[in-house]
């Protein structure tokens, strides 16, 4: 991650700017109805008229019937206080980086199609602005420079009427009227990470590592060639002595690996990757009016990380200009068309920005069309690897590994850095080897930036490693399952970076529940039995980190008289049904389905009175403990929302609000109706109870009615409400506090609570607890896997290929809402489906930097691509009841990509080694 | 400029001047404030932006919004999804995409919804046999993008809307 120190000093006022966050709720159109979708998202079967059953998702109705969600539905007139006119800006991207930007031509503009103001390069050069270190580059190639990559802005047009924005829009898309001059070549700049990653074991199972990143931190080369390629290598000189102690090993299991005794299978194979797009259907938007007198800033953003893109903004404007200063910020957070990572840490929202302070007075919509969204929007990384392995020729056993990979970052770091670290840590997959060895370096180039999206760096590299090991089975004639089996890293042995997980490992039954699969078992009998087609089947098994090593999750539950819950939440409804997941975890605490859930409501914690400093990734641990003293202190405040933490991250904090509440609120009214008096020896068993059909049932007890519960406990003066905010650094921290007269302990860092229907009073914890800095250094923690079997039929004089059959198995403890979970695996086979076979963007000139890429020439998987009724999803059940949930949504993807690559070899007996595989490239290999 | 008049979800609009070359999609969205319809590609590849066009004969056909302009559209009666609902009340297709989680974001939605819809609309006009359920909702529904879901969601509940009324869209004696 960027080590960069963070500004933020005290919740609610960044760079000097009072910043406000809150949910954007759906708006009435004038002419139209919209539906009842407002204050807070109803929950089907609550409050809504519906001919079905109390089912689906708390923003189904919306969705189904139009109503304003999306941050592109709004207009100024959509918005209570706002002036009604819209103004709307077009941000002009470079097509070239290679030659010298000279200025736009304006005059092939008609007249009536003039902007109104131009901002550029040197007009912010004048504003003071600063631009997040995130992002740090130039926003605009100032006229006269070579662009950094392709795609980088040029200028923001600014127009006070749709139609003339509209004509130029039409203008720039169909004209050359971005300038260039002399040929440059492209602009160079320094890599973004260049990082190894070393581990020896101990010379006996469960003896500790004798070196590993864990113990002696991460490494990176100081020393780099003309070229700016790392030296990998140990050099004879003084400096660097903790990367060459590391990289001395590290030369040790190549030397060996280049030398290979007889008893040892070695395979040293390159992989490439391609790039794509998220191609998240809506492209990226927002909306924003810079009131001068006021000075205020009301933005309306639709981003996967509310919090830190408000922060960007404030950041960006904290000492500009006293003109175009805000003293407030008020940001507004609507529902996004689609996410994938692409819309967490964007640019986007600072252009948004921008166009408001430079047009004041007037509300201003910046939208990218699908070509601008091409051009500017973060891409997946493309990645060029080798990977060596060994086999030990009798045992099937692993016994080194080493990797290069080298990572395409595009024109800014970006998420290049964590992608880099992500790809390496995750080389070796599901397996145990005691001896690994990876470089990993992020490189600037001209392309467009590469950034988040599902499952970075872990796709590439394990779609490398189990093409691998495929390929090992056959070289060692072991069944690919059985090869997986003999190696897989079980519960408590260390991964690569010398950390165990710390979660269920459920690899083994994975395997089996692939090996006993029909695609499996009959895939001899169904590729004798091919008519005019090749059959081959293929599998993978993968597994895939959750969460960053820095997550935060708020969560506040309120429970009225009548046993009716609402929940406010800071996670951001991507698609992934956030806010339908945290109701069904909290409705299993507090034995009601909520009557309300609101999400991205970061706006609704103030009595928590969180205060942060420093930056979760790089901070030391004397600054930890020294800030820890402070009560209110919390290492980060809210964090991005990926899909494939909301189970376990989002819903975090509502669960222990809720378990709260339970605990100090309905267990004790409970108590008091069943008449059991303090000393009794049920007063404890508060564990033991549950809810069936809302009453709270113990054993030899009546059961109690959850609104009558609830009614005691108002009528008590019990915990009725509670807001809390959880960390997680592969771990999470944990507090106690002073509750019910003991030190009640929580995996949460922050409490307030309230008491019958007064106020939340925040709670000083009288322990806590923060994982320690050094867990930085764990590369994953955390993990989910899952396992792909595919059938697949080729068409030889066409290369068409058709999946005939498929199944995915996967693990991801409690279920919240069985829906999700597998619309999440469907979507992400599709998805899988699309980068192995459909997918690309080349880098460069021909890329989508020059801004004439749309559907169309991007090729995503339809319907017809898919099995839809040959796609078996099975998810295994928790270990236990009490399994917390666990991240899916990322490594659902990742096994379908080379069990595909392994079918394909199966079928055709060729092995791709780049992406994706197309009827062409598979034509040209076929007799 | 041109002025059009056309009918929305059974509301005349116009005459309302617009330039020559402004999109239906533009129109809608920008000018009626109607964003139900969504804005995916601008190239009718996505096919998020369609709207249902209904034919004085009687017939329907679901047409993309981005790539044609709004004066195309003067005289002519069409439907969003903002219509399907009728006095609050949902479609049994509106029902089914609920409560089979059809959408994950939901933005390719609208598009899913006036497709089916005027699937099932032809399907009562002109059953199909059982057996050939399946491949005639791939047929009606392929080429509407979704990031998503994969699918198969959105096409096992439009199959169930039409199995839970087979009289009305399959043919006489071929459910089984």
């Amino acid at each position: 991650m960027q080590p960069s120190r963070r500004e933020f000093l005290k919740w609610g006022t960044v760079s000097g700017i009072l910043l406000s966050m809150t949910p954007l709720t759906g708006a009435q159109t004038t002419d139209f109805p919209a539906t009842d979708f407002n204050e807070l998202e109803t929950l089907p079967g609550r409050g809504v008229r519906s001919r079905g059953a109390a089912r689906g998702r708390v923003d189904g109705r919306a969705k189904v019937t139009g109503a304003k969600l999306y941050v592109s539905d709004f207009r100024a007139a959509d918005m209570p206080g706002w002036p009604p006119e819209t103004s709307h800006a077009l941000l002009v991207r470079a097509p070239d980086a290679t030659h010298v930007y000279q200025g736009l031509d304006l005059a092939a503009l008609e007249p009536g199609a003039q902007p109104s103001v131009i901002v550029t390069a040197e007009t912010i050069a004048k504003a003071g602005l600063r631009v997040p270190p995130f992002y740090a580059g130039d926003l605009f190639c100032p006229a006269g420079q070579t662009p950094l990559y392709l795609g980088q802005p040029v200028a923001l047009l600014l127009f006070e009427r749709f139609d003339a924005y509209d004509r130029a829009r039409a203008a720039f898309r169909n004209g050359d009227l971005v300038r260039f001059g002399a040929e440059t070549g492209p602009l160079e700049g320094p890599n973004y990470a260049a990082l190894r990653f070393t581990r020896i074991a101990g010379l006996t199972p469960g003896a500790p590592d004798i070196y590993s990143p864990l113990q002696e931190g991460w490494i990176s080369p100081g020393f780099q060639e003309s070229s700016g390629r790392p030296v990998w290598k140990p050099l004879p000189v003084a400096e660097g002595g903790t990367y060459a102690r590391g990289a001395t090993y590290g030369e040790e299991i190549r030397a060996a690996l280049a030398a290979p005794g007889p008893d040892l299978v070695v395979l040293d194979r390159a992989f490439e990757t391609q790039s794509i797009d998220p191609m998240f259907l809506e492209p990226e938007c927002g909306l924003a009016w810079f009131e001068p007198g006021a000075k205020t800033l009301d933005i309306v953003m639709g981003v996967q990380s509310p919090f830190e893109a408000a922060e960007a903004v404030a950041f960006l404007l904290g000492e500009a200009r006293a003109d175009i200063r805000p003293a407030r910020i008020e940001a507004r957070f609507a529902y996004i068309g689609g996410g994938f990572g692409g819309r967490d840490h964007t640019p986007f929202p600072l252009y948004s920005a921008l166009a408001a302070l430079f047009l004041p007075g007037r509300p201003v919509r910046l939208a990218h069309d699908r070509f601008q969204q091409f051009q500017g929007g973060v891409k997946r990384h493309a990645f060029e690897m080798r990977s060596q392995i060994a086999f030990d020729r009798a045992s099937g056993r692993m016994v080194a590994f080493a990797g290069d990979h080298v990572l395409d970052g595009g024109g800014l770091a970006n998420y290049s850095p964590s992608v880099a670290v992500v790809g390496a840590t995750a080389a070796i997959g599901i397996y145990d080897i005691p001896r690994v060895d990876v470089t990993t370096l992020a490189t600037h180039t001209r392309g467009v930036t590469a950034g988040s999206m599902r499952g970075y760096g872990t796709l590439q590299t394990l779609t490398a490693l189990e093409t691998l090991v495929d390929e090992a089975a056959t070289e060692l004639k072991i069944d690919p399952i059985e090869l997986r089996r003999r190696n897989l890293l079980k519960t408590g042995g260390r991964t690569m970076t010398g950390n165990p997980w710390t979660v269920s490992v459920r690899t083994p039954e994975i395997l089996d529940k692939l090996a006993a699969h029909p695609i499996w078992r009959e895939r001899a009998a169904r590729k004798a039995a091919g008519q005019g087609v090749l059959v081959g089947t293929g599998v993978a098994c993968c597994t895939k980190d959750y969460g960053t090593g820095a997550d935060c999750s708020l969560g506040r539950i309120e429970l009225a008289p009548d046993g009716a819950i609402s929940i406010h939440a800071d996670a951001v409804e991507m698609g992934n049904g956030i806010g339908t997941s945290i109701a069904r975890r909290v409705a299993a605490i507090l034995g009601r389905t909520s009557d309300a859930v609101s999400v991205a409501r970061i706006d609704m914690f103030d009595e928590l009175g969180l205060v942060t400093t420093g930056d979760p990734y790089s901070m030391t641990q004397a600054e930890q403990d020294a800030a820890a003293k402070n009560p209110r202190w919390v290492p980060e405040i809210s964090s991005a929302t990926s899909a494939s933490i909301g189970a376990h991250v989002g819903t975090q904090a509502a669960a222990q609000a809720a378990r709260i509440v339970f605990r100090f609120g309905l267990w004790p009214a409970a108590l008091a109706l069943w008449g059991i008096a303090p000393g009794d020896p049920r007063e404890f068993l508060f564990e033991e109870a549950f809810w069936q059909d809302s009453e709270l049932i113990l054993s030899g007890l009546p059961p109690l009615a959850q609104a009558d519960v609830a009614a005691k406990a108002h009528e008590q003066g019990g915990v009725t409400g509670a807001m809390a905010h959880a960390f997680s650094r592969w771990a999470w921290a944990q507090a106690a506090f002073p509750l019910g007269g003991m030190d009640w302990a929580a995996d949460i860092d922050a409490l307030a609570i309230r008491r019958g229907a007064g106020g939340f009073t925040v709670l000083d914890r009288s322990f806590v607890f923060f994982p320690p800095t050094d867990y930085n250094r764990i590369g994953t923690s955390f993990t989910s896997s899952c396992g792909t079997a595919v059938r697949v039929e080729i068409t030889p004089s066409t290369g068409a290929i058709r999946i005939a059959n498929a199944y995915s198995v996967f693990e991801c403890g409690e279920v919240l809402v069985p829906e999700l979970v597998e619309g999440q695996a469907q979507g992400g086979f599709a998805m899988g489906v699309g980068y192995a076979l459909l997918e690309t963007l080349p880098p460069f000139e021909d890329g989508p930097g020059n801004g004439r890429w749309n559907l169309g020439d991007y090729v995503v998987a339809r319907a017809s691509d898919l099995p839809l009724h040959q796609l078996q999803i099975e998810v295994l059940p928790p270990v236990s009841p009490k399994e917390p949930p666990k991240g899916m949504a990322e490594v659902v993807m990742i096994p379908v990509v080379p069990a595909l690559l392994n079918a394909i070899f199966d079928a055709t007996g060729h092995r791709f080694r780049s992406l994706p595989v197309t009827p062409a490239m598979l034509k040209e290999v076929l007799p | 400029m041109s002025a059009i008049s056309l009918t929305i979800n059974g509301r005349a609009h116009g005459p309302i001047e617009v330039r020559d070359d402004l999109s239906m999609n533009d129109f809608l969205r920008e000018v009626l404030g109607m964003t139900g319809t969504k804005f995916g590609c601008g190239a009718a590849q996505c096919l998020s932006c369609v709207v249902i066009v209904d034919d004085p004969d009687g017939t329907s056909a679901t047409n993309p919004t981005c790539v044609v302009p709004a004066v195309n559209f003067d005289g002519k009666s069409i439907r969003t999804i903002e219509g399907h609902a009728r006095d609050g009340e949902l479609t049994a297709l509106q029902e089914a995409f609920i409560a089979h989680f059809a959408f994950q974001c939901g933005y390719c939605t609208a598009g899913f919804l006036n497709e089916a819809q005027v699937l099932l609309e032809r399907l009562a006009a002109a059953p199909v046999a059982r057996g050939d359920l399946e491949q005639t909702i791939l047929e009606a529904l392929d080429g509407h993008l979704c990031r998503c879901t994969g699918y198969v969601r959105y096409h096992q509940a439009v199959r169930d809307v039409v199995l839970a009324d087979p009289a009305r869209y399959l043919e006489a004696g071929s459910a089984p």
